[in-house]
């Protein structure tokens, strides 16, 4: 999350807008958005069907022995102005690879 | 008995036995490029680090510490103050500080609030003056903290360099006993890299932010 905000600037210069999703209740969105000085929001998303669609799953057990809900990993998602998925990457973000693809799709939206 | 010796039935054997291993040896030498060396020394007295930073690298006694898949730094030193007490010394270039700000008064709040936030010490601001480091405008943060519980105390000394659109970082770190005494000499060796480090290369964002404007953005 601090990197996207590190990279906030350059994000708007491509017209992209970051959006976080997060199962973690609002008060919990806001205090970590507090703390990393975030700018964009933050969905508090607590039943997770974002996750599920956007196929967010986590490689570890569904639920962790106590019960708790674990089954969402980390996912980088990339949507065109279209609504096109055109880029999915699981794990911790990479921010110079998110950057290639958004000028990609800038150049491929000015026919360049 | 003497043995009867067929040299040509050997020669038959030997040549083709000789080619194979010229072929498997020649196989060997030709697998691919040479990967590069990370760091390679120059006749100045410098090293040049992943072809893309010159610095001069500190004496004997300190290990080098190299981030070459991405984290929370890229690269650094590390010396070991052996004894009762074993502690340690580093300093690093990172070129993602902590933090988000392109200002460096409040990139360097930012900083200093999750500055060593996992040893249980909350260093304190002891002096921050604005001043050159590299020939760009920076920020020079010293701070010092100590965490009773683990009888330990610590003092760093952070650079925050404004370089373009970006915030780029030299921190060093002293670990010491709470009535240890702080070693000057590794921080002024510290000081020598800082002041000897060149940009060899472009960053990532500097070539990125070329293309954006080759495209008017």
């Amino acid at each position: 999350m601090d990197a996207h905000q590190r990279d906030l600037y350059l994000y708007e210069r491509l017209n992209a807008r970051v959006l976080g999703v997060s199962m973690d209740d609002v008060t919990t969105n806001k205090y970590f958005a507090k703390s990393f000085w975030l700018e964009f929001p933050i969905i508090s998303n607590t039943l997770a069907w974002m996750g599920a669609a956007y196929g967010a799953y986590s490689d570890k057990r569904p639920f962790a022995p106590d019960g708790s809900p674990i089954r969402f990993g980390r996912l980088t998602v990339v949507i065109d102005k279209k609504g096109t998925v055109r880029y999915v990457k699981t794990g911790s973000p990479n921010n110079q690879e998110i950057l290639g693809v958004l000028l990609q799709l800038e150049r491929e939206f000015r026919g360049k | 008995m003497k043995r009867k010796f067929k040299p040509g039935l050997t020669l038959r054997f030997a040549f083709p036995l000789l080619v194979m291993t010229g072929l498997l040896l020649g196989g060997c030498a030709t697998l691919g490029p040479e990967k590069p060396k990370d760091v390679v020394p120059t006749d100045r007295g410098t090293v040049i680090f992943l072809e893309k930073y010159e610095f001069k690298r500190p004496p004997a006694g300190w290990a080098m510490l190299k981030n070459l898949e991405g984290g929370d730094f890229e690269l650094g030193f590390l010396t070991m103050e052996r004894g009762a007490f074993p502690s340690q010394t580093t300093f690093i270039f990172d070129n993602q500080p902590f933090g988000s700000s392109r200002d460096l008064d409040q990139r360097a709040k930012q900083y200093c609030t999750r500055f060593l936030f996992n040893t249980g010490m909350y260093p304190e601001i002891k002096k921050q003056e604005k001043i050159e480091v590299i020939g760009l405008p920076a920020l020079a943060i010293y701070l010092e903290g100590e965490n009773p519980n683990r009888t330990e105390k610590a003092k760093s000394k952070v650079y925050l360099i404004q370089k373009g659109n970006r915030i780029i970082s030299f921190v060093c770190t002293q670990w010491r006993p709470l009535n240890g005494i702080y070693d000057q000499a590794a921080f002024g060796q510290f000081e020598e890299f800082v002041k000897s480090f060149k940009f060899l290369k472009k960053s990532f964002y500097e070539n990125f932010e070329e293309e954006l404007k080759k495209l008017g953005i």
